[in-house]
Order: C-alpha cells, then sequence, then structure tokens
C-alpha cells in the first residue's frame, strides 16, 4: 500500500507464505487465539454471573412502581408479585435467568410488559444508527485534525484545534444537549427538539428515511462533538511520535511537498495503533452515546437502560449488562487478534 | 490537468445540483400538502405502556388510553367529578342497595361500526365475576360482584353481594366489544387486545411506537358527535425541559400532568412569557406529607422496626405538627404553587375535603414547646429534649428522597422550627428504593410520603385500615399507609361505603379525615398545584376538569381532548422543504465530488506510470 513498509515488516508477512515454520507459526496463532478466547469466555461468565446480583443491588420492590399512582390491596400485590415471578426463591430466578439467558429467551420486563428479547431488537437499530454515525464522524474528524495539529505541533491551528476539542470533551453531554436543543431547535427552529421521527410522516421509505436522518442531526452533532477529540488527541500523539523519523526526513529529500510527506508517509504509520483503538470503540457503539439518547428522547438501548435504573426493571438491567458487557468483550478480542495480524511484535514473542 | 476540462465537469455537477434541488423542491410541499389534512392534538408524556388491556391497566398514561377508547356506564363529571350519564342514560337501585338496573344508551356504536348493547356491558362485567385472573387483579370490587345479567338490549341488572353505592358509580369499568373480546384466548393477558383497539369512546388506539408515540384516531362514529381532533399523539419526552422546548418551538400542543413530575415554577414561569402559550396553574389532586414511625406493628400485634419511642407519643407528634408553617412551605417550595394541607383529601374534592375545622392545628412554636414541657421532655445541657424518664435524647432520623429537591429544601426548614423544640434531626437523603425499604421495614423515625388522590375517597382511606397492617415483619406487603389502626375509623370506613346519600356519606369521610388528623400518624403538609400549558394557538375549547380546573390528568371521562377543536392554525412537525432540498444538494455534492475524485485519481495513476 505505501513505499514505506520497513524490512521488518516485509519479512514477517513473507514467513506464513513461505510455508517453511509452518507449522510452528500456526500452532503460534492457535495458542495465542485459544489464550484469549479462553479469557473471553471467562469473562462472559463473570458478567453473566454477577449481573443477575449486581442488580439486585439496587433497592426498592418493583411493586411500588406497578402500583405508584393508584393504593392496591395486599390481595392484588401478590397477584403482582406472582405474575412477575417476585414470588419464586432466589435461587429459583437465578436458574430461570441463566437457563433464560443462554436459550436468549431474555424473559419480560416489569415496565413495558412484553419479552426484554422484543425490546432490544426493536432498539437496536436506533442505537446504532445514532452511535455508529457519531462514531465514524468523531474518527473521521479526530483523525483529520489529529493529524494536521500533531504534524504543526504548537501552532495555532494545533492550539485552537486541541482548546476546543478537549473543551467540549469535557463538556456534560447532557448539558451541551441541551444547548444544542435550545440553540438549534427551540430559538433557530432549523431541527427538531428531540425523538427520531416524527408521527405525521408518510409511512413510505423514503419520507422516512429522511425524517429520521432530519431528526438524527442533532443527536448526532452533539455525540460527535463530545467524542471526537478522544481520536483527536489519539492521532495527534501518534503524528507526534512518528515526527522525526528518518523515513519522513528521507521522503522530504525526495523532494516529496509537505502534505505528501504527511498523508502517504507519516498517517499510514501513525494508524497502526489507533486502528486497534478504533476497533474497540466498535464494542461500546451499542452502550455509547446513553447520555444522548436521553437528552433527545432517542428510542435506543441507552434509554432503555436509564430508564430500567430509575424503576428498576431487573430483567432489561441484567439483560442490557449482559449485552454492553459482551459487545466490549468480543470487541477487544477482535481487537487482539487483529494485533497478531498487525503487530509482528506479537508474532515473535 | 486540462483547465478546460474541469471546466466543464464543474459546470455539469452544478446544472445536475441545480435541476434535482429543483424536482425536490417541487415535490416535497406537495408530500408536505398530505400530512396538513389531518388535525393533530400532539401531547407530552414520558410515560411507558404497560398494556393497552383495561382490566389490567396500571400505569396513568394507559389510564388515559383506556378512557379515551373506551367508556364507562357511568362518567365522572367536568364539574366536580359527581356521577353523570355515559354509556348508561339513566339508572335506579333496589331498595336494599343490591340490585342496580342501568338503561344503556341505544345508537352507540362501536368503533368496528357494529352497535353496542347491554350485552357487551354484561359480558364485561362477567368478566371481573368470571375470569378469574381479571378478578383477582380487580378483587376489591369484584369480589362484591354476584351477577351481570342483560335482559334485553338496552337494560343491564348488576347484582352485589353487599351495597357498595360509591363504588359501583365511581368505579372505572371500561366495557369492552363481546364480538371481539369472546374471541380471545386469554382476555385477562396484557397483550390479549391488538391494534388498532376496538371501542366505543371518542379515540382508539391505533399504533405505539414503544417510546417515540402513541396514535389515537378519531371515531367517527361517536354518539356524541365526532371529536374536533382528527388524531391524538403522546410524543415521548424523557426530560420535561425538552418538552418545554418542544412546546416553545410549537412541536408539541399540550405540556402538562402527562409528564411525570410535570412542570415547575420555572419553567411555568418561562412558559408564560410565550405569546403562544396558555399556561395553567390550578388546584392538583396531589398532597405530600410526613409519614411519623410511631407503629410498627404487625397484624398480631407483632413489633418490628426500630422507630423513636418518644414518637409513640402523641403530644410529640403534636408538637412536631404545631411547629410546621405550611404557609411557609408552599410559598418558598411551591413558589405559591399550592396550599397548606389538612388532611388525606385534597381540597380540589371540596365535597369530601376537611378543612381542619376548630381543630384546625397553628403554626405556634411556644405552644409546641409548652405541650412538650407539660408531659415531661425536660432539656438536657446541649438544649435537646429527653424521654420524661431521662433516658434517650429527642434525635430523630429524617430520611427524604435523594432524587427530590423540594423535600430536601421542606428538611432544611423543619430542622430549625424542630430545633427551638429541642428536638435534633439526622436527616440523610436516601434513593427512593431504598427509602421504601427502609420506611415498609419499619426502620426509620420520619420521612415524606405523597399520594395523587383518586375521586373516590375510599381508595386512600382504605390504606389506614386495620386490614391492610403488615401480616410480616420483612416489609414485603405495602398496603397500609403508616400502619395506621383505630377501630373506630374503621367502623367509619365501612358506613361510608355503603352509603347512598353522597351528604351523609361525605360527613362521614370528613370525621374519618379528623380521626387521623387528632391521631397524627401523618403530617399533611401541602397539596401541590398541576402546572400544564398549552398551544392556543393550535387548540382551543378545551373543557376543564373540575370547574376551574385542569385539561390534564383528567378523571372519568376525556372531557378536555374530546372537546377540543383544532384552529386551523399551521401544523408544524413533519419535515420541512428545505431539509429536502438540503438533501437533494447533499446526495448531488457528493455524487459529484465521488465522479471528480475517480478521474483525479485516474489522472494521477496515469502520471505515475
Amino acid at each position: 500500500m505505501t513505499d514505506s513498509s520497513s524490512p521488518v515488516d516485509g519479512a514477517s508477512i513473507e514467513a506464513p507464505s513461505a510455508g517453511r515454520p509452518g507449522g510452528r507459526v500456526s500452532s503460534g496463532f492457535g495458542r495465542y487465539l485459544l489464550k484469549h478466547v479462553g479469557g473471553a469466555a471467562v469473562s462472559l461468565l463473570l458478567v453473566l454471573f454477577s449481573s443477575f446480583f449486581i442488580f439486585r443491588l439496587i433497592a426498592g420492590d418493583p411493586i411500588d412502581q406497578l402500583t405508584k399512582e393508584r393504593p392496591v390491596s395486599p390481595e392484588q400485590r401478590a397477584a403482582m408479585r406472582a405474575e412477575l415471578g417476585l414470588d419464586q426463591p432466589l435461587w429459583q430466578q437465578f436458574i430461570d435467568y441463566i437457563t433464560g439467558t443462554l436459550t436468549m429467551d431474555l424473559g419480560e420486563s416489569f415496565q413495558y410488559r412484553r419479552p426484554i428479547f422484543d425490546l432490544i431488537v426493536e432498539r437496536l437499530p436506533a442505537t446504532l444508527l445514532l452511535s455508529g454515525t457519531g462514531m465514524v464522524l468523531a474518527v473521521l474528524l479526530g483523525f483529520w485534525i489529529g493529524t494536521r495539529s500533531g504534524w504543526k505541533q504548537g501552532s495555532r491551528y494545533d492550539k485552537g484545534h486541541v482548546a476546543t476539542g478537549l473543551l467540549l470533551y469535557s463538556a456534560p453531554t447532557f448539558w451541551l444537549g441541551m444547548i444544542v436543543i435550545l440553540v438549534f431547535a427551540r430559538y433557530m427552529g432549523l431541527f427538531p427538539v428531540n425523538g427520531m421521527r416524527s408521527p405525521s410522516t408518510p409511512p413510505d421509505f423514503w419520507s422516512q428515511s429522511v425524517d429520521i436522518g432530519y431528526h438524527l442531526v442533532l443527536p448526532v452533532l452533539t455525540y460527535t462533538a463530545v467524542v471526537y477529540a478522544g481520536y483527536l488527541m489519539i492521532m495527534r500523539s501518534s503524528i507526534l511520535d512518528e515526527i522525526g523519523s528518518d523515513y519522513l526526513t528521507t521522503a522530504r529529500a525526495k523532494g516529496l511537498r509537505d502534505d505528501e510527506v504527511r498523508d502517504k508517509h507519516a498517517v499510514p504509520n501513525a494508524l497502526l495503533p489507533t486502528v486497534t483503538l478504533v476497533f474497540l470503540a466498535l464494542g461500546s457503539v451499542v452502550n455509547g452515546s446513553i447520555v444522548t439518547e436521553a437528552v433527545f428522547s432517542w428510542p435506543g438501548l441507552g434509554r432503555l437502560f436509564v430508564q430500567s435504573i430509575f424503576y428498576p426493571d431487573r430483567p432489561v438491567l441484567q439483560a442490557l449488562f449482559v449485552l454492553f458487557s459482551s459487545s466490549t468483550i468480543l470487541a477487544v478480542l477482535c481487537a487482539e487478534i487483529l494485533y497478531w495480524f498487525i503487530d509482528p511484535r506479537i508474532r515473535r514473542s | 490537468m486540462n483547465p478546460h476540462a474541469l471546466m466543464r465537469r464543474c459546470l455539469s455537477a452544478a446544472a445536475a445540483l441545480l435541476l434535482s434541488a429543483g424536482a425536490l423542491a417541487v415535490a416535497a410541499p406537495s408530500a408536505g400538502a398530505q400530512e396538513d389534512d389531518v388535525d393533530t392534538l400532539s401531547i407530552a408524556t414520558n410515560q411507558e405502556v404497560d398494556t393497552f388491556n383495561p382490566f389490567k391497566r396500571r400505569y396513568s398514561i394507559t389510564y388515559e388510553t383506556s378512557m379515551m377508547t373506551y367508556e364507562t356506564l357511568v362518567r365522572m363529571g367536568a364539574e366536580g367529578y359527581e356521577p353523570v350519564p355515559g354509556l348508561a342514560t339513566e339508572w335506579v337501585t333496589s331498595a336494599d342497595g343490591l340490585e342496580w338496573t342501568f338503561k344503556i344508551r341505544e345508537g352507540a356504536k362501536w368503533s368496528d361500526g357494529e352497535p353496542l348493547t347491554a350485552q357487551d356491558v354484561a359480558y364485561t362485567y362477567g368478566l371481573l365475576i368470571e375470569n378469574q385472573a381479571i378478578h383477582d387483579w380487580n378483587i376489591d370490587f369484584a369480589a362484591n360482584l354476584v351477577s351481570a345479567e342483560a335482559p334485553d338490549d338496552t337494560t343491564f341488572v348488576l347484582t352485589l353481594a353487599a351495597p357498595a353505592p360509591a363504588e359501583v358509580l365511581n368505579r372505572e369499568v371500561f366495557i369492552v366489544p363481546e364480538h371481539i373480546w369472546s374471541e380471545f384466548a386469554d382476555p385477562s393477558a396484557d397483550d390479549a387486545n391488538q391494534l388498532p383497539l376496538v371501542g366505543s369512546g371518542p379515540f382508539q388506539v391505533t399504533e405505539y411506537k414503544t417510546d417515540e408515540f402513541i396514535r389515537l384516531a378519531a371515531n367517527e362514529g361517536y354518539w356524541e358527535g365526532a371529536p374536533g381532533f382528527d388524531e391524538v399523539v403522546y410524543d415521548y419526552y424523557v426530560e420535561t425541559d425538552a418538552a418545554v422546548a418542544a412546546l416553545e418551538a410549537g412541536e408539541v400542543d399540550i405540556v402538562g400532568n402527562g409528564m411525570q413530575g410535570a412542570l415547575n415554577p420555572a419553567q411555568l414561569q418561562a412558559l408564560e412569557g410565550q405569546d403562544h402559550v396558555t399556561t395553567n396553574d390550578v388546584q392538583g389532586r396531589r398532597y405530600v406529607s410526613l409519614t411519623i414511625n410511631y407503629n410498627s406493628v404487625t397484624q398480631d400485634g407483632t413489633e418490628f422496626g426500630d422507630g423513636h419511642p418518644a414518637l409513640k407519643d402523641p403530644i410529640v407528634r403534636q408538637a412536631l405538627h404545631m411547629a410546621i408553617d405550611k404557609q411557609a412551605l408552599v410559598d418558598t417550595v411551591l413558589d405559591g404553587s399550592g396550599e397548606p394541607a389538612t388532611s388525606i383529601i385534597p381540597s380540589i374534592f371540596e365535597q369530601y375535603h376537611w378543612d381542619g375545622g376548630d381543630q384546625l392545628v397553628q403554626f405556634d412554636i411556644d405552644a409546641a414547646n409548652q405541650l412538650l414541657d407539660d408531659a415531661g421532655y425536660v432539656r438536657g445541657d446541649d438544649g435537646i429534649r429527653t424521654m420524661p424518664d431521662g433516658g434517650q435524647p429527642l434525635s430523630f432520623r429524617f430520611y427524604h428522597h435523594a432524587d427530590n429537591t423540594a423535600y430536601a429544601t421542606i428538611v432544611e426548614f423543619a430542622t430549625e422550627w424542630w430545633a427551638e423544640l429541642g428536638i435534633d434531626i439526622k436527616a440523610e437523603a436516601i434513593e427512593q428504593g431504598s427509602l421504601n425499604d427502609l420506611a415498609y421495614l419499619g426502620e426509620f423515625d420520619l420521612a415524606f410520603s405523597g399520594w395523587g388522590v383518586g375521586p373516590n375517597p375510599t381508595e386512600q382511606l382504605g390504606m389506614h385500615t386495620c386490614a391492610v397492617l403488615p401480616t410480616l415483619t420483612d416489609g414485603t406487603e405495602r398496603s397500609s399507609e403508616n400502619n395506621y389502626c383505630n377501630p373506630e375509623f374503621d367502623a367509619l370506613h365501612e358506613q361510608q361505603k355503603v352509603e347512598s346519600d353522597p351528604a351523609v356519606r361525605a360527613e362521614l369521610v370528613k370525621e374519618q379525615q379528623a380521626l387521623l388528623y387528632a391521631d397524627t400518624p401523618v403530617i399533611y403538609l401541602y397539596y401541590q398545584n398541576v402546572m400544564e400549558a398549552w398551544d392556543h394557538t393550535s387548540v382551543t375549547g378545551m373543557t376543564v376538569q373540575p370547574a376551574g380546573g385542569m385539561v390534564t390528568g383528567q378523571q372519568g371521562f376525556t372531557w378536555a381532548y374530546y372537546t377540543a377543536q383544532p384552529t386551523g392554525g399551521e401544523e408544524s412537525g413533519g419535515v420541512p422543504a428545505w431539509v429536502w432540498i438540503a438533501v437533494a444538494a447533499a446526495v448531488v455534492v457528493v455524487a459529484a465530488g465521488a465522479i471528480v475524485f475517480v478521474l483525479r485519481r485516474r489522472k494521477t495513476a496515469d502520471e505515475r506510470e
């Protein structure tokens, strides 16, 4: 892809294809894979077990929430407990939970009285759309600005962008979201205040898509504004690591223009450490926008989680906790496998 | 690069952009025009739907949707929650009060066009009697039903085991269509009735997108005439601030009781400044009270919990009561939007509310000190009183909800007032769930409570009867409000339940309240106003309940939304035309950019070679 491949890279890429010490290499990868898959499996099991107990620490009787708006007789309370399965002994509830989770039967939500699986399937697209779009934008923006910031370290461009990025990074998402709503929705009237679509939009595909896109602008803007600084800083420091390298001097000596040296030589190398980081971030796309979802009433998983904490809707919390944790664990696993291929040091150790 | 080629490319891209933007600009308004034919009343809410099954509903949002979709025999009036004809045009009761005969309205239809008859009514009440799950769910009323019959299409006869006039007239049994419900495998299931619902009310639920919106379509064939709006949409807002911004921006028409925790005085003041918004700050149905742990005891007399012994003494409870300036709390905590409370039935229910009469406790710290002095609670060296036997100091734990700033302010005030009595307060903010747990375990001294009260006082008063005292000490039975138990109160309660003369019943209910006041298991602090606001440029003519009252959170019939009329003003919402143009422009720019990029790549590839 570039002309900057170092001799080390070249050699290591050759190794498997040459098939010379083929057996040793593949068993090395096998062991590496086994170790990390095993680790991930242990983590998943721990998450599965702990999730049941963690949310029992949240005090409160779910029946209080169900009945807070009118007094109920003891008989009615008992009927509700039975219907929610709360009259079962703890060990029975635990066994039901484990077998249920393993068979994808996540049980019913207290507050919605619907299967949790359906609730999650319903909300997952909304969350993926919001944090997925936000993540892509944040990565692109962060990398773009970070590259230029790092390249001209100490310049006005660098200082200005680092300051802006960090300011937004440290702003509470909730507060920033309300400001965005007030400015763009309330006073300028350009965008809707919240929600994912308007009930009056015709049901055809194009109207729905445009309407959802229209509602998506402010939440994505907020989400991106808050997280892009992370990528900016990482890309910037990666560039700073490369900036004194000999190969850049060589590239300059060839007479390449400054932005060519940057884009064609420095950036590809600086990207290596950050790519795995992006992969890690992918794991958090599922749960990455809890506050943004709440501010903009975006009907996603994060909002479901928040609402369930206040309830407390334990079955939903358990299921979401397992989902959030396992997506992170799986992303970490993928990142580790990816390391094997892009970082030769791991293969040699 | 060839400058002519570049020029050509730029020109063609610009032309394409203009063309498609123009095409969309033409298309967009026509798409918008279709929406404008529908008059939509949009109401902000933040409460999820538990079930659309009217027999199983628990939440106020599903109460509202049930009330709009289905109807009851007897409505609660807009004047003062009085019984007025609904699906029944008139009713008579037998001399012994056990047999009720209702005349069912002729000409009422289900929203699918089928006629509504007394058979449907008999079927519905029959479910309460025969369907075990529905029976259990409504046990307090259903246990008293003997039979439900329809001798002909316009007559319905309900037979009771014991007289219960108030319950029969106030109990909202939503009449469901037999021709649809008898097909259900299990009418008690939460998902028994699927959308679109078929009912006889002014609006039927047709669509629900979880946490996005609930849509109800107008019943054009409603017996009282089609409602003014074509549809009602409940729009979901997590944050009340966002709902306020939406009302200001004209995106939502009504913000009020649909939001749990409704509007606060600051939000209402902000809305008052808006030309297109009408604000309403009126008496509400909610009281806030102090619960005193004075009697943690089960039905068989087992004591539990660790309440302070001084609180068992009515003198101490009265002294605490005397040293609370309720008007000051209303002024500071509620910013004046409320009134001092005397009893469990808020003043909005004029008929049943007891105002304290000559027993009214006045704010008087000196008198309270005198009470405690006389009872032998002597001040120690540190100024804190001790028990008359000289033992334990009067130091009370005061728990308040961590998420409620109003309660925190009240705690500050009360701590100062009570310090003047020589009473020490250890205040602690506790998360709601834990606080409830502690309260029902009896492990507290003072805590907050509060309820939204319904038009039938029996429900609230019933929480103070001996029958609902817990049988276990583990805090899982939570039907009693502060374990109050007074046989005299119970006797009055049974009397008022069967009393058929409303005036006599009201007197009995007031006597119950006077007893509660004297015994002071609970100190009622204030009645909270309802604060609501609506966009009068899009909705008008809403009937309030009670007279001079509210449009949101109505009871017994959806007076406001049924009578609401669209003003014909411009409906906002939907995607404005400029967005379509922007999308088109963006598509064109991206496409053009892609072409330019590919061409450039090819060019540079050429150059490399």
